[in-house]
């Protein structure tokens, strides 16, 4: 746990706005953890859901939640927002 | 609607198929009186789930961020826990139903920690439960704002209630089955619900960072994926994962295969203490 409040570890912003992630795409290093911070500005919850990273994380409205990512290997892991899952939908991209 | 309905049916599933299985135990072992225990747990569960779910939209900062994760984890684990003794706790049981004396002398020592089927019943509930109500309450507030229509709140309602219908439906079909066949069956069914728990579990611990990342062994989402409905049973009824980690397979056989000695292994002597 000590590494993520290393301060190195890089912080990448999302956001949940009318049922959609902002921005629907991330990119970043393999091999090196990271911090999502999830804002969801809209009046419901929304439940941040990656099935292939085994992530299930409620983010109630209004508010934002840090969600630490392990060290990932190179490939595309899809996300929903499992509330809205037609609309909210993206992936991180690891290379 | 019809997504609403897939969802909620789909985290109501398994709190249901776990309460109806715990009833029938408790009718086909003559022990009606314990019904109680199983109807608070499940009653606390919901408490705890609405407990949950404003606590999550109260709170902020690390305890957000992390608290509802390690609950999560310890929630699974308990109710692994808990299913694994009542399967070993069904195959003493079954033992001692061969002769009637020694049974009215075993219900009253066995029926002494009946209490702990309540316990199944909360953790049951409590499981999938906040996320649940908050989904619910999503649909509220998004309906009152105008942002969505009721038709969603509708469907959502109607998905736990499909659920509960099951849950009775078990009830129902497990009181007619005869009781060796009723045993065998239902400690198969706890074996693997516990089995899939507990490779959700160790799925969860990866996506925490506690164990090291996996590669999926296999891909069978084309076939049958399990977000969808029918794959969302499987995922409740057997642990059916489209895309495991080697870590979720291994938890899931090393569970089947120890607890499953525990739940069918006949007793040595066939009469223990």
């Amino acid at each position: 746990m000590s590494r993520a409040l290393a301060a190195d570890v890089p912080e990448i912003a999302l956001t949940i706005e009318q049922n959609r992630f902002q921005p629907d795409e991330i990119r970043v290093k393999a091999g090196t953890p990271f911090v999502l911070v999830i804002t969801n500005r809209d009046p419901g919850p929304e439940e941040f859901d990656s099935k292939p990273l085994r992530i299930e994380k409620v983010i109630p409205a209004g508010k934002t939640v840090r969600l630490r990512m392990p060290a990932l290997k190179p490939g595309v892991y899809s996300f929903v927002g499992e509330y809205h899952e037609k609309t909210a939908q993206g992936r991180i991209v690891t290379e | 609607m019809a997504a609403t309905f897939v969802v909620t049916l789909r985290e109501g599933f398994e709190a249901a198929l776990l309460l109806g299985i715990v009833y029938t135990c408790l009718e086909k072992l003559s022990a009606r009186q314990h019904y109680r225990w199983v109807t608070l747990g499940g009653a606390l569960g919901l408490a705890a789930s609405v407990l949950m779910g404003v606590a999550v939209s109260l709170l902020s900062g690390p305890l957000l961020d992390l608290g509802p994760d390690l609950l999560g984890v310890v929630v699974i684990f308990t109710a692994v826990a808990l299913l694994t003794w009542h399967g070993w706790w069904m195959r003493r049981h079954a033992a001692a139903l061969r002769g009637d004396v020694e049974r009215r002398v075993r219900e009253a020592h066995l029926t002494r920690r009946l209490w702990a089927v309540g316990l199944i019943a909360f953790t049951g509930v409590f499981r999938e439960g906040a996320e649940t109500v908050l989904f619910l309450w999503g649909l509220v507030a998004q309906a009152a704002t105008g942002v969505a229509t009721w038709s969603g709140l509708a469907g959502g309602v109607l998905g736990l209630a499909t659920a509960a219908a099951l849950g009775v439906a078990v009830f129902h079909g497990g009181r007619r089955l005869r009781l060796p066949t009723f045993f065998a069956v239902t400690s198969a069914v706890l074996l693997l619900v516990a089995a899939g728990l507990v490779a959700t579990g160790v799925g969860r611990l990866q996506g925490l960072g506690v164990l090291p990342e996996t590669v999926a062994v296999w891909d069978t989402s084309a076939v049958l994926d399990d977000t969808s409905m029918l794959g969302g049973f499987a995922r409740g009824l057997v642990g059916y994962r489209a895309r495991p980690t080697a870590a979720e397979v291994t938890g899931y056989a090393i569970y089947v295969l120890g607890a499953g000695a525990l739940f069918f292994r006949r007793p040595a002597s066939g009469r223990s203490p």
